[in-house]
């Protein structure tokens, strides 16, 4: 099987917002909607405090709460794990969007909006022959354009791939896993022990 | 839908490779140039600024007509009432301005040039003005020195001095080796580009510590292994403290004693009036047998003007020696009660630094042998510049050459020059200079060489040795000097004039400078302003024709790319890259070129135009491909010429690919060696010494500088002089902040807080700030909807998140939301960016204000080298 | 212009007041003597305005059908089922009301229905926790309960009131120990000492009837700012928190 993942590598991220950017250019998100955004965090008091940027959005989740709770089923998850919104069905009713544990999701004209993970570019490569997360035609744009090597993208499932040497080298967590969402952004924060 | 490779170079840390996507001729999506992925040293990435450069394309509020104000008063309040008019139209306005000063004299009766321009930060607009440069040069003497921020915004000790030690225009670690870094405020994650932020991530991965030294907590502290925040302007007291450790309380051997005895003047014997000790006949500097201690010798000393001061058997101390006991009084506990860093903890970074350090470790590049010292030293605007910067600057270079970190892999590295030519080349830079050293063209301080009629409005030639008198020297001298020396021209210049006409591109000094109001009311009083236009702006309100100028991805141009550049931009391959256009400019926006051509063309100075162009103002000379110097060429037919000279170049002749190849591939290289990062083996080789640690030649240099100055009158610069010490002493730094403030009527507990600023990765350089969509973005970075204030010290004051402040000094103030965080200390505050706008689309309804309003222009406030530093003495309080 | 929302507004939230008021009145009229229709009408009307306001909120009108497709796991298909199923089965029980215990039931699975909306909202602390169940029914019933004493004033209804009164204040107490709720604190404290005004209304209206009037409305006011405040104002996610901090090159 295949189930397409993120992993961000705190370490590295700067809080730049390039992968804000880029999102909102390759999608065309309106002012105010970002499907990618990185968050700007502080922990601790004065003087010992810590900062670090977290890049968020929707973690296309194993057990996406928003599908779940969607009545017109117009959020669905994909063979590959890419959870998707079908405009032509969703009635805008924005549960999904109080559902979603993350704030991944805004009602944009109507209709529940979020990241895809650039379904289409993964689509388009796949049928080109090309690897989604290798190749940056068949990559999502957020990945392409990070300037840390922050951000990656690949097949969790696939113990060869890319993301899964970085998981398996490196030690990380993923975003209220209390919540059993099973999200599939993964954030490395140090190496293996 | 087709692709279309171009560049950004949006701000000084470019270069960087972008494509993009034209879908039915419309530019639709900016995206990296992943073909540049194996040289560009970022990736091929392109930062947050590009991908606004689509939008800026299609900006509503373009300027896209030339216009002409029809209000002749001016004033920010005065409605320009700009009216569209055509091309020829504007031209000829330009035109008749430009003939009648050719006419009337190019000088006027002050001596300063009748045309200025200025131009934005970092030499960036260059790589975006087309051939404009070559009109200039056409054109004769032009006053660049208005400054829109270049000396108080930029690194400015560190280019003068990082120039004059190690050829370090912008000094950078050797990121790709360094181990261990201190980095003094150098906010690299935001102003380092994407070179800069790809090289720290990969030298974080493979586990370089870098230990941020700040008052704030900056992105870059964030991504810091350590934050240590120190007291706001006495970082020379945490570095002079590192010096001690490493001098006082560890072993000699800990230091490279090898390269300080050979390769510095550390072994020169310095006399009882503070000269080097010379051979009698020869005149050279005396060396003693070992690194320290005192000898007695034949001698001769020689002061200023070279007036001999001693002469005969001369007793002589190394001048290592002299730095041993300069530093003694230095300790961390000292320096405690100073910068409020724990002496414990400076203990702890001295060691580890000098643990780090690897003396007597060598490492191979490219089969040359080369010593491996992996600790460095960076510094942050506002240590760079203003009263401390000389010793912060100092102490850094002393803190690599004690190590031999100085121009070595893992080291220190000056990346690029801007004041010695050949500026494309800084190895063939290093000419021999008196006394072992390198040469370095100071502006000449001699009775009989001294200029004592400035060639323009901020007399750097006269004011500042150190800013040499290159292209780049104008913007390099104390260029806030042109804007206050208009209200009133201190003793000994002559009185500063208003240029006739002043143009003005990719620019905003109304905004972008200090004491802005005032600025503004100065500028209503130019007679005559061009200004290339994206959008009306603060600067631009107070123009008389606005010209709108075909965009980042609207026009042409070829740039060179690679070799070392500012900051981290150092490559392994070096070439070229084109800028095309990837739509049709929109209204009648118009390339720089075609502009510049038009203007030297009504000027009827198409002859030395086009002669300037062969001769390389375009970046590369033409040589084979010259042009013409009678005819009026197009756009793509002078860069086509561009390209096949740059083809011929990289190919030593081999090829000649004009545009069309150029257009189709966007960028050539070959590759650079990185041996040439290195200036070490070249001084080496050449037999040369860095100038360090002990700065004779500065000392003669200012003595001869204040003869000169008091043989006219002029004493208003003797605070200056004092700054030419061979061994910078400690002074109460944030003290000058403070006087300054009881000079305004103030006290300092009245105005208990220090107003800082700290670039903006998504804004600085950028002139992006109209951009919604960068607006959108920046905001997810604390500080950029308000002033950030210490969470307890807020709570303190009766101040919540969200709430209005008043930030006050007993001249000005400025309203802004109060941003609660902890990475901050309680006695700082900070304004992110530069905003404060007025007029600026978008911008102007930031509610966001800035410090430029509150820092005053000062010649108390202005150090040696001509610059000040971005802090200012503040009240807060709880807006009513 | 693009629209754009992220939140439930008011339009939301009033689905929960009307449509828990409204079942909460068809369920109270099953326990009114004498049996009575209008209650069990006003009951359909409110849920009727409930169910009109959320269709106002939704983005895509024309498509309200969609809100059927998925049984499965959503809960607001199912309460979409249930209305459904609810209108003409209510409506037969206002014309004979020998439907009424039916009408009843269905009205609880709507209410339940509802809480579950609520609860399966992973994302909202203020939410997800299993104690909104009780406290959504109990506000429901005491509404429902508190329309019914307007309706028909008759003692039993009182006591009825009083009855589920004292299960909505122990609701939000269980609630209240499991979430804490800066949005929630001030119509907590009304919902609680609303109940206990209104019990103490209730024992006075068997001397002064009209104070049952009172204890009604004191009952419905509390629950429906309590309602409010839940669906637009406690309606925020947990937000970040990173459990690990990156290390930053070295430890």
């Amino acid at each position: 099987m295949t189930r397409w993942a993120i992993v961000a590598d705190l370490r590295r991220c700067v809080g730049c917002q390039t992968c804000t950017a880029a999102c909102k250019q390759a999608n065309g998100t309106p002012p105010g909607v970002q499907w990618r955004r990185v968050l700007d965090l502080e922990t601790g008091e004065y003087p010992e405090v810590k900062r670090a940027f977290v890049p968020v959005g929707c973690m296309h989740c194993d057990e996406p709460p928003c599908m779940h709770v969607c009545p017109s089923t117009a959020t669905r998850k994909r063979a590959d794990g890419i959870v998707t919104i079908d405009y032509d069905l969703c009635i805008g009713c924005g549960y999904c969007m109080v559902a979603c544990p993350y704030d991944a999701r805004a009602k944009v004209d109507g209709v529940a909006t979020k990241c895809t993970f650039c379904v289409d570019r993964i689509d388009a490569g796949l049928a080109k022959g090309l690897q989604p997360g290798v190749d940056p035609e068949a990559t999502p744009a957020c990945v392409n354009s990070c300037i840390a090597s922050a951000l990656h993208f690949g097949d969790a499932d696939d113990p060869e791939s890319n993301i899964s040497g970085l998981l398996a080298e490196n030690q990380s967590f993923r975003m209220h896993e209390e919540l059993e969402t099973g999200p599939n952004i993964h954030y490395l924060w140090d190496k293996a022990p | 839908m087709n692709r279309v490779a171009t560049y950004c170079y949006q701000c000084v840390a470019g270069p960087d490779l972008l494509t993009v996507k034209v879908c039915d001729g419309v530019a639709a999506e900016v995206e990296p140039n992943f073909a540049a992925a194996a040289v560009h040293p970022g990736g091929g990435k392109i930062c947050v600024k590009a991908y606004g450069l689509v939008q800026k394309m299609a900006h509503p509020d373009r300027v896209l007509h030339p216009m002409k104000r029809t209000n002749p008063k001016k004033g920010r309040h005065e409605d320009p009432a700009f009216v569209p008019i055509s091309w020829d139209e504007a031209l000829e306005l330009i035109a008749d301005k430009l003939n009648a000063i050719r006419k009337t004299g190019l000088i006027d009766d002050s001596g300063y040039p009748r045309v200025a321009a200025s131009f934005g930060g970092g030499g960036t607009p260059q790589s975006y003005m087309g051939s404009l440069p070559a009109f200039l040069a056409a054109w004769g003497p032009i006053d660049m020195g208005f400054g829109s921020g270049q000396g108080v915004k930029c690194y400015h000790s560190e280019h003068l001095y990082g120039e004059f030690w190690h050829r370090g225009f912008t000094v950078s670690p050797d990121t790709p080796l360094t181990k261990y870094l201190i980095s003094c405020g150098a906010n690299v994650e935001a102003s380092g580009g994407v070179a800069g932020v790809w090289r720290h991530a990969e030298a974080r991965s493979r586990g370089m510590k870098r230990v941020q030294v700040e008052p704030h907590l900056s992105v870059t502290g964030a991504c810091s292994a350590e934050w240590l925040p120190i007291k706001p302007k006495t970082d020379a007291a945490f570095l002079y403290a590192l010096i001690h450790v490493m001098l006082h309380e560890n072993a000699r051997e800990r230091l490279d004693v090898e390269f300080l005895t050979r390769h510095t003047s550390s072994p020169y014997l310095v006399g009882p009036h503070g000269f080097y000790l010379r051979d009698p006949s020869t005149k050279e500097p005396l060396l003693a047998p070992s690194l320290e201690g005192t000898y007695r010798k034949a001698a001769v000393e020689t002061g200023a003007d070279g007036e001999v001061l001693a002469e005969g058997e001369l007793e002589g101390e190394t001048a290592f020696s002299k730095l041993v006991v300069h530093m003694k009084a230095y300790s961390p506990e000292w320096a405690q009660q100073i910068c409020d860093v724990n002496a414990a903890t400076i203990r702890r970074v001295a060691t580890e630094y000098l643990d780090a350090a690897c003396v007597g470790q060598t490492i191979e590049i490219e089969g040359m042998s080369l010593p491996y010292r992996p600790v460095a030293v960076s510094l942050g605007k506002t240590v760079t510049n203003g009263w401390g910067g000389y010793e912060c600057c100092w102490a850094r270079t002393l803190l690599a050459t004690l190590v031999g970190a100085l121009e070595v892999p893992g080291g220190i590295l000056g990346t690029t020059v801007r004041l010695n030519r050949p500026m494309s080349e800084r190895h063939m830079s290093v000419k021999p200079g008196p006394d072992g050293f390198m040469h370095y063209p100071f502006n000449p301080t001699g009775r009989e060489t001294w200029s004592a009629r400035p060639n323009i409005r901020n007399a750097y030639r006269s004011m500042v040795p150190l800013a040499a008198d290159t292209a780049w020297s104008q913007a390099l001298g104390p260029t806030h000097f042109s804007w206050m020396f208009l209200d009133g021209t201190p003793e000994g210049l002559p009185k500063v004039t208003l240029p006739e006409v002043w143009f003005i591109y990719r620019t905003n000094p109304a905004i972008s400078f200090w004491d802005t109001e005032k600025l503004g009311e100065r500028m209503a009083r130019f007679p005559f302003m061009v200004a290339f236009a994206f959008t009306r702006d603060e600067t631009n309100h107070f123009a008389d024709v606005l010209l709108p100028d075909a965009l980042d991805l609207e026009s042409l141009q070829l740039i060179r790319i690679g070799g070392t550049k500012f900051i981290e931009q150092f490559w392994d391959h070096e070439g070229f890259a084109l800028r095309q256009p990837a739509g049709t400019p929109r209204g009648e926006a118009r390339d720089m070129t075609d502009v510049a051509t038009a203007l030297a063309e009504r000027t009827g100075l198409l002859g030395p135009y086009n002669a300037a162009i062969n001769k390389g103002a375009l970046g590369v000379p033409l040589k084979d491909f010259s042009l013409e110097t009678s005819r009026v060429y197009k756009c793509e037919e002078i860069w086509d010429a561009a390209c096949k000279a740059a083809s011929a170049e990289l190919s030593e002749g081999a090829d000649a690919h004009g545009l069309e190849w150029w257009k189709e591939r966007g960028f050539a290289t070959r590759p650079f060696p990185r041996t040439s990062w290195y200036l070490f083996p070249t001084l080496a080789a050449q037999g040369l010494r860095f100038e360090m640690p002990y700065q004779e030649r500065l000392a003669r240099v200012g003595a001869e500088l204040e003869k000169r100055l008091h043989d006219k009158g002029m004493r208003w610069w003797d605070k200056q002089l004092a700054e030419y010490q061979a061994l910078p002493v400690w002074k109460d730094f944030p003290g000058e902040w403070e006087s300054a403030l009881v000079a305004m009527g103030g006290k300092s507990e009245d105005f208990p807080f220090w107003l800082l600023t700290s670039r903006s990765m998504q804004y600085a350089w950028g002139a992006n700030v109209g951009m919604q969509m960068i607006k959108e973005v920046a905001d997810n970075i604390a500080g950029h909807r308000g002033v950030i204030i210490n969470a307890s010290r807020a709570q303190e004051l009766g101040v919540k998140e969200g709430d209005w402040v008043d930030i006050a000094t007993p001249k000005a103030s400025v309203r802004a939301r109060a941003v609660l965080r902890q990475g901050i200390r309680p006695d700082t505050l900070l304004l992110l960016g530069q905003f404060g706008h007025w007029a600026t689309p978008v911008a102007k309804d930031f509610g966001m204000p800035s410090m430029n309003k509150l820092a005053q222009m000062s010649v108390a406030l202005t150090d040696a080298t001509g610059s000040g530093a971005d802090i200012v003495r503040v009240s807060v309080r709880k807006a009513a | 212009m693009t629209s754009l929302q992220r939140y439930w507004d008011a339009r939301a939230a009033l689905n929960f007041i009307l449509g828990g008021s409204g079942s909460g009145l068809i369920i109270a009229a099953a326990f009114v003597q004498p049996p009575n229709p209008w209650p069990v009408a006003a009951g359909l009307a409110l849920i009727a305005a409930g169910l009109l306001a959320v269709w106002l909120e939704t983005g895509r009108k024309l498509r309200a059908l969609h809100v059927l497709f998925n049984p499965f796991t959503s809960w607001m298909t199912r309460e979409a089922f249930a209305a459904l199923l609810l209108f003409p089965v209510g409506l037969g029980a206002f014309l004979t009301l020998k439907f009424l215990p039916v009408a009843a039931v269905l009205a609880l699975a709507f209410l339940w229905c509802q809480a579950r909306i609520l609860r399966a909202a992973h994302g909202i602390p203020a939410w997800r926790a299993p104690q909104v169940v009780p406290l959504v029914i109990a506000a429901g019933l005491a509404e429902g309960a508190g329309f019914a004493v307007l309706l028909v004033q008759t003692q039993l209804a009182a006591a009825l009131l009083a009855i589920v009164l004292i299960g909505r204040m122990l609701a939000w107490s269980a609630y209240r120990a499991e979430v804490t709720s800066e949005a929630l604190e001030r119509a907590g404290k009304a919902l609680q000492l609303g109940a206990l005004g209104a019990l103490l209304l209730v024992a006075a209206s068997f001397y002064v009837a009209q104070a049952a009037l009172l204890a009604a409305a004191l009952a419905v006011g509390t629950g429906w700012w309590l309602k409010f405040s839940l669906v637009t104002r406690a309606a925020s996610t947990q937000g970040f928190s990173l459990p690990r901090q990156p290390v930053r090159g070295t430890r």
